[in-house]
């Protein structure tokens, strides 16, 4: 394709929308499900069933140490799946391309797809594009929507959820939202951290048939603080972590100091938190410890009975023993991440 | 410090156990929030009141110069750059128009949040054909900086709206209108470390109060607050500096040169406090050139700016100057919230409210006494 940006033209369903398509989404994103000549997808279910989800994607900067507007589309995709109780099978992608963004960012972004598809062992079936003029998008967002069989032995139900159960954290909180912020360029900081942005369902596989295992949430905008009011919320019950015990790397714990941003409100995109019964929640951090990227699984907090006296259900010990409440996110701590 | 020794610390001062309450202000936004981050407060005798003084300085900052700042930004000439928690504090005044400079984007203006004097060099230059008006709001430790950059030189489009303060003043005129206002001072590191410690060694000497300057993670307050504790158990008062590996007696010289050089000191209003001798920073004479109520003459109509009183029942003067805790203020988590502030306090990063509410504080304890009423 000798074009170097997209243009107005790509988007009008003639020559150059073909090339785009041919060139781009087949050649880099490349599934031999992909069905790019048929108005719909064609595939099997196993008579079972199924979860749907559906995700809009858009972060500024489109590219970020350790992924992608394309990577974080599939696995927010995928990860919603997988927190549900089900195994991410298909998945559909939609762009809105705006007019002017390069050729080689968008095939950046399609192999950047691709690759996480494959590794999550999803397929990518059906797509569409649009291209809308300069100045009137954030450079390129992706629509998804994901097809998941529900596995037959999870019972992942809030309703289970009762005082004394631990929480257990994949791993390290906030790299994603950190990771991008730094990717923005505007505070003159350099960094080797990169994105946690990963598909969770190993760490869902791995622990999924331990009965002690009532809830799982990916702890995406809002971070975990907001992923415990939800819970919080839908139970009667309150929450209270340990500072002391919530991993978190030196990078982002510098960068929050230094810029004021509280890291219990900051997206992960690889991380997932359970809630499991206490005599589970060991075998739960040992599972998760032999997981990739799960070597700093720990268990951060207990549910307790709903504490009255606060106002907030969610509170966190401090590391010098103090407590503090975790109350909901008001404004966005970053401009916007995910 | 682990674990261990803060338990040792906070065994230390639980030992001590101050008899009547003991009043401990602190006058930087950094410290409040480090206090109530830590849940500091949860942990200690209920006689020792950590009580936010003026600390913020984007609550402090008059509002004849936010109301100029918002002035200049409707100049479709003008790009107005600010610091981002200055974007949404709100102005109360007759005159028609926004009321905050957030207000005035939406309205068309270009104003755009900044994270350094740096970040305003780069902005004129990328726009020779603009005029970049810098609205330079701070404590000393913003304005070295920005006098740096004045006197490097800057671009020919770039001036300074300066709404710069000096903090020692304020603590000054507080003890001077009431010798108990407070028990003691945690002294602000950040401004110690650009203007020595030495500058906040006269709230010991004039007026009897331990003083000790702090650094910023929840141990190194806790350990000043043993300091102060242990001074009134022996009954004397003297400044300590408690955060000596960056905090020097005379601090960093260089930059108080570059003040020097740059900026004058005189007289200046305070939002919700009033007129503080020596408090506040002006570009000198011979920078005239880069004075941006000197570029735009039509600033000195605005002196006329009269702000309206504060809407009923909010108290921010009350919490500034430390007489009230923010949750005592009726609007505080009602009327005044986070995403719609009546307050400066609730704006910034630095203000008390706002620390308070993100942090999930609000009217837990309707009988605890003012700090005033005790």
């Amino acid at each position: 394709m000798t074009e170097e940006y997209i243009s107005l033209a790509h988007g009008n369903g003639g020559r150059l929308t073909r090339e785009l398509i041919d060139k781009v989404f087949v050649q880099y994103g490349q599934h031999p499900l992909l069905d790019t000549v048929n108005d719909a997808a064609t595939m099997s279910l196993p008579n079972q069933t199924i979860c749907m989800t559906t995700d809009s994607f858009t972060v500024q900067p489109l590219e970020f140490p350790g992924g992608n507007v394309g990577s974080l589309a599939v696995h927010g995709t995928v990860n919603d799946l997988s927190v549900s109780g089900a195994t991410p099978l298909y998945l559909s992608t939609s762009f809105i391309i705006e007019e002017g963004v390069s050729m080689a960012c968008l095939i950046r972004v399609v192999k950047a797809m691709a690759e996480a598809a494959h590794k999550a062992n999803v397929s990518i079936v059906t797509g569409d594009t649009k291209v809308v003029p300069k100045g009137q998008g954030g450079g390129i967002y992706i629509n998804t929507a994901g097809i998941g069989l529900k596995r037959t032995h999870t019972q992942f139900d809030i309703k289970r959820l009762s005082a004394g159960d631990h929480i257990v954290v994949s791993g390290p909180i906030g790299d994603h939202g950190v990771a991008v912020l730094l990717a923005r360029d505007e505070f003159g900081l350099d960094s080797q951290l990169i994105s946690d942005c990963a598909s969770v369902y190993p760490f869902v596989e791995a622990i999924d048939t331990i009965d002690g295992v009532k809830f799982l949430r990916d702890p995406t905008r809002g971070g975990i603080a907001m992923a415990m009011h939800e819970m919080a919320q839908a139970t009667n019950l309150s929450i209270r972590l340990n500072e002391a015990a919530i991993p978190l790397s030196g990078q982002v714990e510098s960068v929050c100091n230094m810029l004021g941003f509280d890291p219990y409100y900051l997206a992960c995109e690889g991380r997932v938190v359970a809630v499991v019964a206490p005599e589970v929640s060991e075998e739960v951090v040992r599972r998760w410890q032999v997981c990739e990227h799960g070597q700093n699984a720990a268990t951060i907090g207990e549910v307790l009975p709903r504490q009255e006296q606060y106002h907030c259900p969610v509170s966190l010990v401090t590391h010098i023993g103090g407590e503090r409440l975790l109350d909901e996110l008001e404004d966005d701590p970053l401009p916007r991440i995910c | 410090m682990r674990r261990q020794s803060v338990e040792t610390l906070i065994a230390g001062l639980d030992a001590m156990h101050p008899e009547r309450p003991f009043r401990v202000m602190n006058v930087c936004g950094g410290h409040e929030r480090s206090i109530t981050q830590a849940g500091l407060r949860s942990l200690l005798d209920k006689h020792i009141e950590l009580i936010p003084g003026p600390g913020c300085p984007v609550c402090i900052c008059p509002e004849e110069d936010i109301a100029q700042a918002i002035h200049l930004a409707l100049n479709e000439q003008v790009i107005l750059l600010s610091f981002g928690d200055m974007l949404r504090v709100p102005v109360f005044s007759h005159t028609e128009g926004p009321r905050s400079l957030l207000a005035a984007r939406s309205q068309g203006a270009d104003v755009r949040p900044v994270a350094s004097p740096l970040d305003a060099v780069a902005i004129a230059r990328a726009n020779v054909t603009q005029q970049v008006v810098f609205f330079a709001a701070g404590f000393e430790t913003t304005m070295a900086p920005v006098a740096a950059m004045v006197a490097e030189g800057v671009p020919d489009n770039l001036t300074v709206l300066l709404s710069g303060r000096l903090t020692w003043p304020a603590v000054a005129m507080l003890l001077s209108n009431d010798e108990q206002a407070f028990d003691a001072l945690i002294a602000p590191g950040h401004v110690a470390t650009i203007m020595g410690s030495d500058e906040w060694a006269f709230v010991a000497e004039q007026h009897g109060l331990p003083t000790a300057i702090a650094g910023f993670h929840g141990e190194s307050v806790l350990a000043a607050l043993q300091c102060l504790l242990q001074q009134r158990s022996d009954n004397r008062a003297q400044l300590v500096n408690c955060y000596p590996e960056v905090v020097k007696p005379q601090g960093n010289t260089q930059a108080q040169q570059l003040l020097r050089e740059v900026m004058v000191v005189s007289a200046a209003n305070w939002r919700g406090i009033g007129v503080v001798e020596d408090s506040g920073f002006t570009l000198r004479p011979e920078f005239a050139t880069v004075n941006a109520r000197v570029r735009f003459s039509e600033l000195t109509d605005q002196s006329s700016f009269t702000p309206l009183a504060p809407p009923a029942g909010a108290r921010c003067a009350d919490v500034v100057l430390g007489r009230l805790y923010p949750d005592q203020c009726p609007l505080f988590g009602n009327e005044c919230t986070p995403r719609h502030p009546i307050g400066p306090c609730m704006v910034s990063d630095e203000g008390a409210c706002r620390i308070w509410m993100s942090s999930g504080m609000r009217s837990v304890d309707e009988s605890k006494p003012t700090p005033e009423g005790v």
